[in-house]
């Protein structure tokens, strides 16, 4: 009961802070939070399940784009088309990780890379369905009901989602699901050797973290009411992965912490690096690793050790 | 009768590693495999725990054949097994590994299972203290020293309530307190009903342990019976010659 | 007829790229295990060095060449240095040295477009337009016979094990050899570079060619298997050609002939991931 408290406390102090800030801040809110959401599932991913994947933020995209495909261009009902969505990020990931799970571990990663990078082709030439470089515009999120989420309630629904993403995957963790997920990637062997199914948990892992990212892609969709291919490329994968390791990989708080730190710092470093904070990122995460090459314990590892 | 293996046979490309290999493992027994480098022990323990596949034979347990299965099926079938290298999960706790070793053992169920979650890790935490680790449930694997990591291979395994516990040798690298505790951990496994088949070099650690003993060669069976009886066998002696002579 | 042949040089020309970006990958694996994706940005800074010395300097060709060369051996060396081998000495998981690599990826090419600026930048061809291709080629060759004669002749170079792809990336053995490691890394980065500076003249330099380029030499890899040098040249050679007659021949937009090495690569992973040619018993 205590616990359920919280979340909701945590729900009503998140939302509300947006009903306080204006328009530009609640955009910046917004997107911080959809970051998080994105860390928090790679974080199952790569920290907990330990598979390196780069298509993360590939699915990002294309439930972003299924969903705004599925409601102009198709006619369905915003309902339907959300779960259309999830089903076809479900499906072309479930695609993905089968045939990767015969492989080792590192096929996984260079599948994934060349998914992110066909994805990014499929937009530029998809013509009018995607809207190719252009990508897609002047669309407005379809009333429910009669009422239309916008401003800072818009930001609230995002706080829902967030929040239900952190709390699905808190609870997975501490299942017999998050250990065997943990177990597979601590070592596959032993796991199997304990009864864990591992083909099988790789691909329920990889499929259900993916479809979450979908998700926030479709609330992401409607965030600036505007989707394009820009953004779907590599870079943001990358910027991913930092988030996660100099966070903590393997730990919720971790994911958290890194995204808003890396989401954040940008605006800070501007005036003083302008658009380069890549390089910033790349070399604080290659400083992360070498500095603690065995556990990739991040911020948040260093945090409990201070404590302890 | 838990375990029967009949005319197990396995070849590398022109190596017979293990060949018309039969012999049985009663409930609660405690069977020894055993013989020189090169026998073939870890073959046919490999081949029961589902990591290769035979070419020809037949596995029985509990009267079911399981020759064939992959890994994770032979544990849920109920045979467990540990590693002779340790092989924890080195980014969890102690009481976790264990945990793991109790997947076959959870319902499906991730939602609304607080009670068998609970449940099932404090008979966890009793079987740290069982296998002699007490009050290391939280630690970190990556701080046991090489025995206590044996004995997390031992409880991790017995978290699956097996009914054969295979044992890849439990003794290897230990000293020999830490080696007289395995022995006697194993005792008590085998006195709850659970059979043990262990694969081990030292004679020495298997006499006062083990029911009967199955000895190797150039994986052929040479020999079968109790400690007593096969150390004084010829044809185990002549095997031995000039390596590990018993003593 | 005529239309064929063009293409088949055309395609020829691409694949030795190909070719030596793969061979760049495959000479840090095999005596290492580690896939090192900035192999593209490598090539990115060949490209820019030939940019810098032969179009803002105006050096002749051979200088160039040489201080190109040079810099990425020093380059190679370097990465090595520094994000290599202080994971293998402290025991790292082998994801370790790959994330670090990934993030001076980012380094590299952050800094080049700082250094550089966004734009495209051209390179001249050493020899006029009319002969770039049969150049690249001829390059292309006398690498790869000089890789092939240090693997299959040299006792140092047969000493390499063919770390298979599919060893997980632990397969850190022989990193007690730590010259090796950086010899390694040193050679697979003047390789790259040399890919970059030959393929220049045709696409310009430009701070965001190198993940493409690490992606085709990739998928030329595994195409190829990574047990025999020979494998990359092939590989690269069958990419080239895939592509260029998929774009040339197959009834869908020219967009998409960016898709035919991700899914190739895919496919192969899937399918046949220790590539075509076997290596050597």
């Amino acid at each position: 009961m205590k616990r359920l408290l919280s979340w909701v406390l945590a729900a009503v102090v998140l939302s509300g802070i947006a009903f306080f800030m204006g328009g530009y801040a609640n955009d910046v809110y917004r997107k911080l939070l959809l970051w998080v959401a994105l860390a928090l599932s790679y974080n199952f991913l790569f920290g907990i399940s330990g598979q390196v994947a780069f298509s993360h933020f590939s699915f990002y995209g294309i439930g972003a784009y299924a969903v705004v495909i599925f409601v102009f261009q198709l006619g369905l009902p915003l309902p339907l088309a959300v779960l259309a969505a999830a089903g076809l990020c479900a499906v072309l990931a479930a695609a993905v990780a089968i045939p990767s799970t015969r492989l080792e571990g590192f096929y996984l990663a260079l599948a994934t890379l060349a998914f992110a990078q066909l994805f990014v082709v499929v937009l530029n030439e998809g013509g009018k369905v995607t809207g190719g470089p252009g990508g897609l515009a002047d669309y407005r999120l379809p009333e429910i009901l009669g009422f239309r989420l916008a401003g800072p309630w818009y930001t609230a629904l995002i706080v829902l989602l967030v929040l239900g993403t952190a709390a699905l995957l808190w609870r997975l963790d501490r299942s017999w699901f998050g250990r065997a997920c943990r177990a597979v990637r601590d070592s596959p062997e032993a796991a199997a050797a304990m009864g864990v199914d591992v083909a099988r948990t790789k691909v329920i892992a990889f499929t259900l973290a993916s479809t979450l990212a979908g998700f926030a892609g479709m609330a992401y969709a409607f965030v600036d009411n505007t989707v394009s291919p820009t953004i779907f490329g590599l870079e943001n994968a990358f910027l991913l992965l930092f988030m996660v390791i100099i966070g903590g990989s393997g730990s919720h708080a971790g994911a958290v912490i890194g995204a808003v730190l890396l989401y954040l710092l940008p605006f800070g470093l501007s005036p003083l690096i302008g658009h380069h904070h890549a390089l910033v990122f790349g070399v604080v995460m290659v400083a992360a690793i070498l500095l603690q090459p065995k556990g990739l314990v991040g911020l948040a590892g260093l945090v409990r050790r201070a404590r302890a | 009768m838990i375990l029967a293996v009949a005319g197990l046979s396995k070849r590398f490309g022109g190596l017979t590693a293990v060949a018309g290999l039969d012999f049985v493992v009663g409930k609660g027994e405690i069977l020894g495999l055993i013989g020189p480098n090169g026998a073939g022990k870890s073959t046919t323990f490999n081949l029961i725990a589902g990591v290769s596949g035979a070419d020809a034979g037949e596995v029985c347990f509990a009267g079911e054949p399981i020759l064939g299965l992959a890994p994770h099926q032979i544990a849920r079938r109920g045979i467990m097994r540990t590693f002779q290298h340790n092989r924890p999960f080195a980014g969890m706790s102690v009481t976790d590994n264990v945990l793991v070793g109790a997947h076959v053992r959870f319902s499906r169920r991730v939602f609304g299972n607080a009670g068998e979650e609970r449940a099932q890790r404090d008979r966890a935490e009793g079987l740290v203290e069982f296998v002699g680790l007490s009050g290391l449930q939280a630690a970190d694997v990556v701080t046991l020293s090489f025995g206590q990591g044996r004995l997390l291979e031992i409880a991790r395994a017995l978290a699956g309530e097996p009914r054969l516990l295979l044992l890849d040798e439990p003794a290897a690298g230990l000293t020999p307190v830490e080696a007289e505790r395995i022995a006697g951990l194993i005792r008590g496994i085998a006195a709850r009903g659970i059979a043990v088949l262990l694969i081990e070099h030292d004679m020495r650690f298997l006499l006062p342990l083990a029911h009967r003993v199955v000895v190797l060669n150039f994986g052929a069976k040479i020999a079968e019976g109790t400690p007593e009886a096969v150390r004084a066998d010829p044809a185990v002696l002549n095997a031995y010659l000039g390596s590990h002579a018993p003593a | 007829m005529r239309d064929f042949l063009e293409l088949a040089v055309s395609a020829t020309a691409s694949g030795c790229v190909y070719a030596l970006i793969a061979l760049a990958y495959l000479l840090m694996i095999r005596p290492t295990g580690i896939i090192n994706f900035a192999v593209g940005e490598w090539a990115m800074v060949g490209a820019f060095a030939g940019y810098l010395t032969l179009s803002k300097l105006n050096w002749p060709y051979p200088a160039g060449m040489a201080a190109m060369l040079g810099f990425m051996l020093l380059l190679g060396w370097a990465t090595e240095r520094v994000a290599v081998r202080p994971l293998v000495h402290t025991g790292a998981p082998p994801l370790a040295p790959i994330l670090a690599l990934l993030g001076m990826l980012v380094v590299v090419r952050e800094s080049v477009s700082i250094g550089f600026g966004p734009d495209p930048h051209q390179v001249p061809e050493p020899f006029g337009f009319a002969w770039q291709k049969e150049y690249m080629v001829g390059v292309t060759l006398a690498v790869f016979a000089g890789a092939w004669l240090f693997f299959e002749r040299t006792l140092a170079g047969r000493s390499f094990e063919a770390v298979a792809l599919d060893r997980k990336a632990a397969a850190l053995m022989g990193i007690n050899l730590p010259r090796v490691t950086a010899a390694s890394f040193a050679g697979g980065a003047a390789v790259a570079g040399l890919a970059g500076i030959l393929v220049s003249p045709n696409v310009s330099a430009h701070y965001l060619m190198g993940v493409p380029l690490a992606i085709q030499g990739f998928t030329a890899l595994v195409i190829g298997g990574v047990g025999r040098v020979e494998g990359a040249l092939l590989g690269g050679l069958l990419l080239a050609f895939a592509e260029q007659l998929t774009v040339r021949y197959a009834p869908i937009p020219a967009g998409y002939a960016q898709g035919v090495p991700l899914l190739l690569l895919m496919l192969f992973l899937v399918v046949r991931p220790t590539g075509l040619l076997r290596a050597r018993a």
